[in-house]
């Protein structure tokens, strides 16, 4: 019998499926420990958080831990390889547009959040270990978060021995450590959203992590309209390019990022590192632009 | 007065009334200035040593000089969180070979608190202890006794006693808000197997300790021991007995120690406090709870909200405070810096706290040590509170009233 652990952080439902050896219990009590303290510090919804902390002196440079900055550096290489199209400090368009508890704007509020790609989102500076969110920016890792907690978990099971196991964060974030016994990974099936009907996409994932974003996931009603919870840097309004974005990478941040990136993108993107990815578009009959588009 | 008027001194009259007894700044308060950071090292690197290098790098205060752990693993986790501290194996080690050390937080599991405490006591070191201080009293007692005959700040992890949000509960609970306390209540719920049965012998490195009854308190004495201090400082009251009960109801994996818990502490004049914890079921999480004739508090880590009675007197500012509906009853929820928010009309802005607990206790430290105050939490109240919780484990352990000698609280 497999061991199946879950946990509720993020917004979302966590969960671990290894082998019930000896050991894992604990590994897998480690692991969701992890989980556990990424959420909170890097949640964007409780005012004691390390980014809550990091927005709360927007413009001065905070001290941050190692482990800290590694993924604010990630963050930021993937916004310039993306050219902004992943941005990790949308922080104010997502509290406008209702994502995040504090109130909504009024209406219309939000939609023209200034979240430019030109200007760096935030500053680090690795020698001094201090990291500065731009002043009128706020961060919000939730395009990245549950990726990074998915590493942090998946480096506490590999350090306890584990040799197998499937981690997932709400579904949208897997990540395979080895493969299943007889097999030489673990398939994975991405469910189309409405908007681009067909059969489900299958991703062959070992020692790898998938990421998948779509507009179809977290939604949210305002005034009649029906917004997603991916913004485009671009505009601070929900990305519209895309139906969905999934794509493989060698670990879950860089997979949770990338499919965000490429979702609002709408396409491709030449300098991602990505070992697989499909887009599919907005509107099932939208032709080539936004077909699907495996690198490799 | 106009109906605005009367409405905008309302409001400010809550965040007088909220800020009753307590007045700080929530956000990081300068300490310390003009002064060279504190050295300081953490010994012991699992999670709760992890989440205390994690706080302490928010403190300009604070160089973390050393760091210390038996697991190599760990080690190397903790030094991802505090850059170019030095590294060491043992805590003989660390005191002999960090320079310039002057602080050390002890974050090692209970049973192992008091050796690495006492030798950065002899080397002439602040320490903040974490809690509970020891698992038997023994060991309890030799480390507050030295701590006394310390010139050094000795400081125990009792997150409540610097949590801004329990120190404004207390600061109702203390002008009389609940009238007569009639119960009291608290619990821990988590789903989680708190280590793996039969792996370990307790020893340093040994990752399951808490589920080994040669060493551990158990879910009575690790936490609820603690979760009794809560009301000692608001009520000023100790337990005089404890009867516990204790079942392996969920984790079928040969452990002995109870994975669900329940016991009532006696206090004077009939006054109880019923106590559950479990590792079976994370539903209600983790609260302590002053039922009165008035009004009934109901603390939970960051938050906290006072329920009123129909016949309780009417102040004026519950009107406008900010409140949340629990089924049948409703509470007002208790925030920290209600003054300075009410004023700006951002009341409910401030539910929560923008620092975790643990921030507090660390800054109330890191200011003793630096500016020479009086612990918050000091080794005396450290004494008392793992006085109960070993009383607590033993009446769960073995299904009998245990009555606590009150000389037992005593350090002299």
């Amino acid at each position: 019998m497999p061991l199946r652990r879950a946990l509720h952080a993020m917004g979302t439902r966590f969960e671990l499926l290894l082998d019930d050896a000896p050991g894992a219990r604990a590994a897998a009590e480690e692991a969701l420990a992890c989980i556990e303290d990424e959420d909170l510090r890097l949640s964007a919804f409780r005012r004691d958080s390390l980014v809550a902390h990091l927005n709360a002196h927007a413009g001065a440079a905070c001290r941050v831990d190692d482990d800290f900055l590694a993924l604010l550096a990630l963050c930021l290489t993937v916004w310039e390889e993306s050219d902004g199209a992943f941005d990790p400090a949308l922080g104010g368009a997502m509290t406008a547009l209702g994502f995040r508890e504090a109130a909504p704007a009024g209406p219309g509020g939000g939609r023209h959040a200034p979240a430019t790609a030109a200007a760096p989102p935030l500053t680090l500076d690795p020698a001094a270990g201090t990291a500065t969110v731009s002043a009128g920016r706020a961060l919000d890792l939730g395009a990245v978060g549950k990726g990074w907690a998915l590493d942090r978990a998946a480096a506490a099971l590999r350090a306890a021995g584990v040799e197998r196991a499937l981690l997932h964060g709400g579904t949208s974030s897997v990540l395979a450590i080895g493969a299943p016994p007889g097999a030489e990974a673990w398939t994975i099936a991405i469910r189309r959203p409405p908007a681009a009907p067909g059969p489900a996409l299958e991703v062959e994932l070992a020692d790898a992590a998938l990421g998948v974003s779509g507009g179809h996931g977290r939604v949210h009603t305002r005034y009649g309209e029906t917004l997603t919870h991916v913004l485009d840097p671009a505009t601070g309004a929900p990305a519209r390019r895309a139906a969905l974005a999934a794509v493989v990478a060698e670990s879950a941040a860089l997979a949770d990022a990338w499919s965000t990136a490429l979702l609002v993108r709408g396409g491709p993107c030449p300098r991602a590192p990505l070992t697989w990815a499909a887009v599919l578009p907005a509107d099932a009959s939208a032709g080539t632009a936004g077909a699907e588009n495996p690198l490799s | 007065m106009t109906a605005f008027d009367r409405r905008d001194f309302l409001v400010r009259t809550a965040g007088s009334a909220a800020a009753f007894g307590f007045a700080p700044d929530l956000m990081a308060v300068p300490f310390g200035r003009g002064r060279a950071p504190l050295r300081l090292a953490v010994v012991g690197l699992g999670r709760q040593g992890r989440a205390i290098l994690g706080e302490l790098a928010k403190f300009e205060q604070v160089e973390i000089a050393a760091i210390c752990d038996v697991d190599e693993r760990r080690l190397a986790a903790g030094g991802r969180r505090a850059r170019g501290a030095a590294a060491f194996a043992d805590v003989g080690a660390l005191l002999a070979g960090a320079d310039g050390l002057q602080a050390v937080v002890i974050a090692t599991p209970t049973h192992l608190h008091r050796e690495p405490a006492e030798a950065a006591l002899r080397a002439g070191l602040h320490v903040y202890c974490e809690v509970p201080l020891a698992s038997t009293t023994e060991d309890a007692r030799a480390l507050a006794l030295a701590a006394r005959g310390s010139d050094r700040v000795f400081a125990v992890g009792l997150t409540a006693r610097t949590n801004p949000v329990y120190k404004l509960a207390r600061s109702f609970v203390v002008s009389g808000a609940l009238e007569r306390t009639a119960a009291l209540e608290a619990a821990w719920n988590r789903k989680l197997p708190w280590g793996e049965a039969g792996r370990g012998d307790g020893g340093p490195g040994d990752h399951g300790w808490r589920l080994n009854p040669a060493v551990s308190l158990g879910l009575a004495g690790e936490i609820g021991g603690l979760q009794c201090d809560v009301f000692e400082w608001f009520l000023r009251i100790s337990p005089a007995a404890v009867r516990g009960h204790g079942a392996v109801r969920y984790h079928d994996d040969g452990r002995r120690m109870a994975d669900v818990v329940q016991c009532q502490f006696e206090y004077e004049d009939g006054l109880r406090m019923s106590y559950q914890a479990s590792l079976c079921s994370s539903i209600g999480g983790q609260y302590e709870l002053f039922r009165g004739s008035n009004a009934t508090v109901k603390m939970a880590d960051t938050f906290g909200w006072m329920f009123k009675e129909a016949d309780a007197p009417v102040q004026g500012w519950e009107v406008y405070a900010s409140r949340e509906r629990f089924h049948n009853d409703e509470g007002i929820t208790l925030i920290a810096d209600a003054t300075k928010l009410a004023a700006q009309g951002k009341l409910k802005e401030g539910i929560g706290l923008p620092f975790p607990p643990l921030y507090y206790a660390l800054e109330a430290f890191l200011k003793s040590a630096l500016e020479g105050a009086k612990a918050h939490a000091d080794a005396a109240v450290g004494l008392q509170a793992a006085v109960v919780g070993i009383a607590a484990a033993r009446a769960v352990a073995t299904g009998e009233r245990v009555a606590i000698d009150p000389a037992d609280y005593e350090l002299d």
